[in-house]
């Protein structure tokens, strides 16, 4: 198609004009409130025994449980928009610890981050890893805070001591009045337990005789002396147990993620169980104005004769 | 990206800066002409033209270099300020879930209540930390080992909910006071002497020391030129550090008078605050507020500061000298078709 030479400069003065306009709206149009849905996100580690195996994958190598909690949680405070809240808390014995409640992400990534380095195995107060309670304690603690936060809970649901099946503990709250998503951590493979000495140091692993194998309850009575005999030993052998995590997660309404195998589908699985809330931001449009300049000037420009119609 | 000292968001559309020569090829606009050598050479024309090329390249380069979402960075500046650096060592065990000065025992039972003396502590210190906008504060999470939680830091948020964390939840069981004297004391090594350290310690109890662990603490208190502070939540408010004539013979050897006899023995500026109310509580967190405003460095970030404006300024003059002389053409050719 050839255009006429006449309506090729009134096209040209056409654009021009229309992009000198966008130009002023760009530097003179003020910022426009628009409104975005972030979410909350408390971050609760387990830091118990169990966390130290190194059955992790992170970018395709081994690490530890623990240091893939910790690096996906850096990773999905990278994903996280400003103006998102970020707390960080830590499991040990049969309940969470938060160490700080949610902080704007952007503003205070450095002492978030500088606060998740300090989460070592050695801040477990007691060498116990009771995963149910601790959620539950977890959740009791989210409340108190304002705006609620999003509970992700990162552990392996290593349960030690045992839990008895019926008698698993009860869930005084309302499933689902804070939201979360549990975490599982680990490989499928039942390998040992490094052992923590008084000084967090990892000092050999725990033997088959150094933990409980049988629940408190069962272990007590008589008459099932001779199923518990039979129970399988391997409680001082940890891998990550999905099926009683998934419980865990249907019973406070969480939702459950096995192993996520990158930060944004974590981020994701987040979003899709949050409670969102909206925060209004200024949003300056000056990049769409002057893209559209640019793309009005371009046009005029093109190499329309090297595409085909050399006639020109 | 950073490139001539600016942070470059959205790097990206720099690939496009060669499109910013098109003008320079092509010839769109040029009028088809039967034979070139009828056209005069006209100095006067081939300048304008250069120059009108040039323009059209500086609106497009500044376009895409305005795009390209330009900033500088977000710099940190140190000034001199008024105040102090202080690091937090607030007592998590669980005796700090009991209530905070009570007039009998029997009061001392109900734990983990509004008066707890830890949400107690949090809700005064939450209001000192607001009331000091140069200091800088760190935290130290202390139980039976102490970790340096919360380096020292200028951003109120982080410190603020460090604090309010601590009041959630029930104590923790133990408290090891001197680790968390020693940890408190190495969040200031290696740092910049600043201006006045001080290591506020909010607790309820005290504990004996051994000796060894005594002289390490006065050795880096010395060291590192730290003050301490203690505020002392007295869970009897007849209770006190310093013995008094008529007082009840169990309190003669209690470790809080331990503490508070080690503390004045080194040679370490040290004030004790026994706050036996609310009111003394809140006393005591007012006379360490007034005393502690020394000159500080302080650092402050000053937020970055976008440039694409400059850029599109450029477009802008670019574009409207473009503009107008287009236009002028089109009135030309119009006028001339007529």
């Amino acid at each position: 198609m050839t255009i006429s030479y006449r309506l090729r400069i009134g096209l040209t003065a056409l654009f021009m004009l229309v992009a000198l306009g966008l130009v002023a709206a760009a530097l003179w149009l003020p910022s426009v409130p628009s409104d975005v849905d972030i979410m909350d996100g408390l971050f609760v580690l387990d830091v118990t025994d169990s966390m130290n195996v190194e059955d992790a994958v992170l970018d395709g190598e081994k690490v530890s449980r623990l240091v893939w909690a910790k690096e996906f949680t850096r990773r999905v405070f990278l994903e996280m928009p400003c103006g998102a809240h970020a707390g960080l808390a830590i499991f040990s014995e049969a309940r969470a610890l938060i160490l700080m409640n949610p902080v704007e992400v952007c503003r205070n990534y450095n002492d978030l981050m500088q606060m998740l380095n300090t989460i070592e195995p050695s801040m477990a107060w007691v060498r116990s890893s009771e995963v149910s309670k601790a959620i539950y304690t977890a959740i009791r603690q989210a409340n108190e805070i304002t705006p609620k936060p999003t509970i992700i809970f990162m552990t392996d649901g290593h349960e030690s001591p045992p839990v008895h099946e019926s008698l698993f503990p009860k869930f005084q709250g309302t499933p689902g009045e804070i939201p979360g998503v549990i975490v599982g951590v680990g490989g499928k493979d039942l390998l040992p337990i490094p052992k923590t000495n008084e000084q967090g140091v990892i000092d050999g692993v725990w033997d088959v005789n150094d933990v409980m194998h049988v629940d408190v309850y069962a272990s007590s009575r008589g008459d099932m002396a001779d199923a518990n005999a039979r129970k399988p030993r391997t409680e001082h052998l940890s891998s990550q147990k999905t099926s009683h995590l998934e419980t865990l997660a249907s019973r406070v309404g969480f939702g459950f993620t096995s192993s996520p195998q990158s930060p944004e589908r974590l981020y994701k699985t987040m979003r899709s169980h949050a409670k969102t809330r909206s925060i209004t931001i200024d949003y300056d449009l000056y990049a769409w104005l002057s893209g559209i300049a640019f793309l009005l000037v371009a046009l005029i420009f093109l190499p329309y004769q090297w595409l085909g119609n050399r006639k020109n | 990206m950073m490139l001539f000292g600016l942070q470059w968001d959205a790097a990206y559309w720099l690939l496009l800066l060669p499109l910013a020569l098109l003008p320079w090829f092509n010839h769109n606009l040029d009028k088809t002409v039967a034979w070139v050598s009828l056209v005069p050479n006209d100095p006067v024309s081939r300048f304008i033209s250069i120059f009108l090329k040039s323009m059209t390249t500086l609106a497009m380069a500044s376009l895409l270099l305005a795009l390209a979402a330009p900033e500088v960075p977000e710099k940190k500046v140190e000034r001199l300020g008024e105040g102090a650096e202080i690091v937090l060592l607030l007592d998590r065990s669980r005796s700090m879930d009991d209530p905070f000065a009570v007039k009998t025992q029997a009061a001392a039972v109900s734990v983990g209540g509004d008066n707890s003396k830890r949400r107690i502590a949090k809700d005064y210190l939450t209001e000192f930390v607001r009331k000091r906008p140069d200091d800088r504060f760190g935290f130290v999470f202390f139980s039976t080992k102490s970790v340096n939680l919360l380096p020292l830091t200028y951003s109120k948020d982080a410190t603020l909910a460090t604090i309010a964390a601590n009041a959630l939840g029930k104590g923790l069981s133990d408290t090891n006071m001197a680790d968390a004297l020693l940890s408190s004391a190495k969040m200031f090594e290696n740092q910049t002497y600043r201006g006045s350290r001080i290591v506020l310690l909010v607790s309820d109890g005290g504990q004996q020391l051994s000796e060894q662990a005594k002289t390490e603490i006065a050795a880096l208190y010395q060291q590192e030129n730290l003050s301490i502070y203690w505020i002392y939540l007295k869970s009897r408010v007849e209770m006190s550090l310093e013995p008094k004539p008529g007082e009840s013979a169990l309190w003669s050897d209690i470790p809080e008078r331990k503490l508070h006899d080690f503390f004045q023995s080194i040679d370490v500026p040290y004030r004790a605050f026994e706050a036996g109310s609310l009111k003394s509580f809140a006393d005591a967190l007012d006379e360490i507020d007034r005393q502690q405003y020394q000159p500080l460095l302080v650092q402050e970030t000053l937020p970055h500061e976008p440039k694409s404006d400059v850029f599109l300024w450029l477009a802008l003059f670019a574009l409207l000298i473009l503009a107008a002389s287009h236009t002028y053409s089109y009135w030309g050719v119009q006028k001339a078709h007529e």
